[in-house]
Parts: structure tokens; sequence; C-alpha cells
């Protein structure tokens, strides 16, 4: 294994005073270990401090520096030199901004409006349960959170709205549409009601086709099309006949 | 432990096969093998539509059998019976597709890797089957007796998927596209196999008319074009949902949709019913 690679990264760019949108090529000598945005904030730093893109934590845990590296959408804060040049095969990287809502510079994309989606989903309990008698909380057992824990891990990243077959034109999105289903699933949630209209609305569970896109490309390791067919399938009170 | 190895090693080499095939195998690598096998399900959807159409156009000149006969002498060259054989991949692969995702979305089957394999391995057999039958020739076999025995299963496949899905919550038009589809699932792969079992019976009017004429043929006849159009139109109406954003002209196409089904549902119901 190398220490240091020679790597071509073809940005696209996009810039909104002008509506231009063009590749350029940045060419450097990268570390193993280096991260897709240590190589952006090196560009930066090196060869042009007008390139725009995202990042927060830069530990996988806020899902703002979402790419599509090579076509595939990942979080540049997870993806290592290393790793990108043996998954990919190639030292040469096309890297663009993720598709799921307008472009604001470059890498850069309009996560407030890509968010319009989760918020409709409702990301929380719409109508709390009672507490239990005597009790200052809910206790869940280890069976219930098992069943859905996996989706809880969710940071939002959007990279299975990008990669999912039926484009996020008229779907809610699989992110979102979990979202929901975890609430669903969660004992402690008593409007199931709102939850399942959406779900069995026009934007909602129609709009996908299990090409499970979403669970092979979540960087959390989430089986998002195992949570939308769960729906499907009737899984939950009230959208069986209940 | 032989055998186990061998078909690991079988299974390997059908995988990195499949991996050599250039531009889905990126795909397959940037976004899986589901997804691969999605698209290859809308597309030959697609082609599956365009065939249905052109097969009832076919069918048509039924009512004038010159023109008819003179049809099938071009569909019994033996190039176009190469191609109508290579046409026979699309179907069969459309349909057990369509038969995973329903297991898949439906009845709870989430170990997807032996399913795609299956998939892949029982669309392989059917292929090769009608390429023999193809390759014999007349078989003679009891156009009633064959399409009891496939309509009995068809229905079998209908009715399971509709006693598990009636009861949910979803639109009317997807449980009847999961229950047609699970439907067709035997009934088009028969179709086709009774086709070349018998091809003697496709190529002359006369013939064709006489099996036609039988009540239980034209009630299969019915039940065929009936689930065909509906599993068509809604599929095509499932895509112009995806991707078309503006609403009016998603309206519009599906009125198109609604209009040219039920124009080729009046084409196919007066074969049956006028000949
Ligand atoms: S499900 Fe996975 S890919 Fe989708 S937004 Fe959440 S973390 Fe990102
Ligand atoms: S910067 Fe937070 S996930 Fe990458």
């Amino acid at each position: 294994m190398a220490d240091n690679y020679s790597i071509t990264l073809d940005i696209k760019r996009y810039d909104p005073d002008t509506k231009k949108t063009w590749f350029q090529s940045y060419k450097l000598d990268a570390g193993r270990i280096l991260r897709f945005v240590d190589l952006f904030r090196r560009i930066n730093n090196e060869q042009d401090p007008s390139l725009a893109w995202g990042s927060s934590c830069e530990h996988g845990q806020c899902g703002s520096c979402a790419v599509r590296v090579n076509g595939k959408p990942l979080l540049a804060c997870e993806l290592l030199v290393e790793n990108a040049v043996k998954d990919f095969g190639t030292t040469k990287f096309r890297v663009e901004p993720i598709s799921i809502a307008p472009v604001v510079r470059d890498l850069v994309v309009d996560l407030e409006k890509a968010y319009e989606k989760v918020h409709r989903a409702k990301p929380y309990l719409i109508k709390r349960a009672p507490l239990p008698p005597q009790s200052s909380y809910y206790q869940l057992s280890p069976k219930e959170i098992e069943r859905y824990e996996d989706a809880t891990r969710c940071i939002n990243c959007f990279s299975c709205a990008d990669a999912c077959i039926s484009s996020h034109k008229n779907f809610i999105g699989p992110n979102a549409a979990m979202a929901s289903i975890v609430r669903l699933m969660d004992p402690r949630e008593e409007e199931k009601e709102e939850r399942l209209k959406l779900l069995y609305s026009e934007e909602g569970i129609y709009r996908c086709h299990s090409s499970k896109a979403c669970s092979f490309v979540c960087p959390k390791e989430i089986d998002v099309a195992h949570f939308i067919a769960l729906a499907k399938e009737g899984a939950f009170r009230g959208d069986n006949g209940e | 432990m032989n055998a186990t190895c061998n078909k690991n090693r079988l299974e390997a080499s059908i995988l990195s096969g499949l991996a050599k095939i250039p531009f889905v195998s990126g795909y397959a690598r940037t976004y899986g093998w589901n997804y691969v096998l999605s698209w290859c399900h809308r597309i030959t959807g697609i082609i599956l539509v365009l065939y249905l159409w052109f097969h009832l156009y076919t069918l048509s000149s039924l009512h004038t059998p010159e023109v008819y006969n003179w049809k099938m002498g071009i569909m019994f060259m033996p190039v176009i019976v190469f191609f109508a054989w290579l046409s026979s991949i699309p179907v069969i692969f459309h349909a057990l597709n369509g038969g995973r995702l329903i297991l898949y979305e439906s009845f709870g089957s989430r170990n997807d890797e032996s399913m795609i394999r299956w998939t892949l391995y029982l669309c392989f057999i059917y292929v090769v089957i009608l390429g023999i039958l193809i390759f014999m020739e007349n078989q003679t076999v009891s156009a009633v007796f064959f399409w009891l025995v496939m309509i009995v299963a068809s229905l079998a496949a209908a009715c399971g998927v509709a006693a598990r899905v009636w009861k949910s919550r979803h639109t009317i038009f997807w449980k009847l596209q999961r229950i047609t589809g699970a439907f067709l699932l035997i009934a088009i792969p028969a179709h086709l196999l009774f086709s070349h079992l018998n091809p003697s019976i496709a190529m002359e009017a006369d013939l064709v008319i006489a099996r036609m004429q039988n009540w239980f043929i034209k009630i299969v006849d019915v039940l065929l074009a009936l689930s065909t159009l509906y599993h068509a139109g809604y599929g095509l109406f499932s895509i112009a949902e995806d991707y078309i954003k503006l609403r009016i002209s998603r309206v519009v196409i599906s009125g198109v949709i609604v209009i040219v089904s039920v124009i080729f549902l009046v084409v196919a119901l007066k074969i049956v019913f006028t000949i």
C-alpha cells in the first residue's frame, strides 16, 4: 500500500452570480489517510480559495459533507484517500454536489430545502402516550428498541435520497419516510394516523420500488429499504385493517 | 462439501462474469445489484408494454386471415424465431424479478442475495427450455389441457398475493398491480411456452381462429388481456409519477395511458368475441 498518492479531483463548480457550471481539475499529492474534506481544505489553502464545500462535525455525525464521488453519494469526511483508490480502482475522482436540492455554490447545496421533506415527516413524537402510572419516564424494552434502533442512527445526509431510483422529484425520500416509520414503531407515539396518511400518499411508499440503492449507499449502514418495506407490508398497527 | 465448493465456485464465476459487463457493473458497484435489477425491471417493462401493443395489433388482423397468414409467414422466418427466443429473456426476467419484489415487499423475504440468484438461475433455465422446445418444433399439446393447468396455477398465485395484500391500507390500484403481477408471473411465460410448443397452431389463421372459438380459451384470453393491459398501464403510470414533476403533466399523461389502455382492451375484446 502506497504512503502517498497522486490524486486528481475533477470538481463540479457552480457560480451563482454568472450561473455558470464547469468541471475544474485539481492535482494533489495526498497521504493515504487524508480524508476528502482534508483534500478540499488543502485546495482552498494551496490552490484555489474560491472552491466552496460544506462540512461541520467532520466525524460522520451531521451529514453536511455529503457529495458524489464518481457517481456515488458519500460523506467526504469519512472517505480516506486509500479507501477511495481501492474502492474506485483509480486515482482520478469526479466530485459533484448531491442532487437532492438546488446548488448554492460548487459542492454546497441548499440543505434547508432538502430538510423541508424531513420536517414534513415530523421526526419527533407528535402525540406522546401518557406516562405509565407513578412513573416519570417511559421504559422501552430492549426487544422493542431493537426493531427500529438501526434507523435512529440516520444523520440526514440525504445520500439515500440522492441514489434513489425514483428520483426525489415527487418522493418524500427514503430518509424522511424512515423518520416517520421509526415513530410509527415507537410505542410512545400515539399519532399513527397522520403518519400513515403521509406514508400511503402518492409521495410516500408508492414511490419506492425496492431498488435498495438507499441501503447500499447509506454511510451509517442502515437497511433503509427494509424499513420502507415494513410499511408496505403493513407491519404497523392501523395499516393492515387493524 | 465438494458440492458446496462447486456451487460457490459456480456462483463466484457467475458474479464475476456479471461484474465484467461494462457500464452495468459500474452502476452495480455504485448503487448495488438490486438497483441494476430495478432498472432492468423498468426497461424490460417498457419493452413488454410496446410488445403487448404490437402483439394485439398483429392479432387484430385475424379478421382478415390472408393478412394474418402473411404476417405469420414473416414471424416464422428462422431469424425472427431466433429474436422471438431472445425476447423471452425480458419476459421471464420481468416476471421472476417481479415475483422477487412481491416476496420482498409483501411477504417479508429479506434474503435478497439468494432471491436474486434464484431469479437469474430460473431465468436461465426457462430460456434454455424454451430454446429446446423451439428446436424440437411441434409438440401438439392440447390447448385446453395446457391452459387449464396454467390458469389454475396463475389464479392460485394471484389469490395468494390477494389474500396477503387485500386488507392492507394500500390503494386498490397498487393491490391490483401486485395481484395481476402474480397472475402474469405464471400466465405470460406459459403463453410464450405454449406458442413455441405448438408453432403450427399459431401460424395459420384458420387454426388460431378454431382454437379461439373454444369458450374456455376465450376466458383465458380475456383474463390475459385484462391483466396485461392493467399491469402495463399501472406500470407506465408509476414511472410517470416518479419522474414528472409538474402535476398537470402527470394528470395528462395518466389520462393518455388510460385512453390507450382502453383502446387496446377494446381491440383485444373485439378479437376474442368477434372471431
Ligand atoms: S438513511 Fe443513511 S443515507 Fe439516508 S439520510 Fe440517513 S444516514 Fe444518510
Ligand atoms: S462533516 Fe459531519 S458528517 Fe461529514
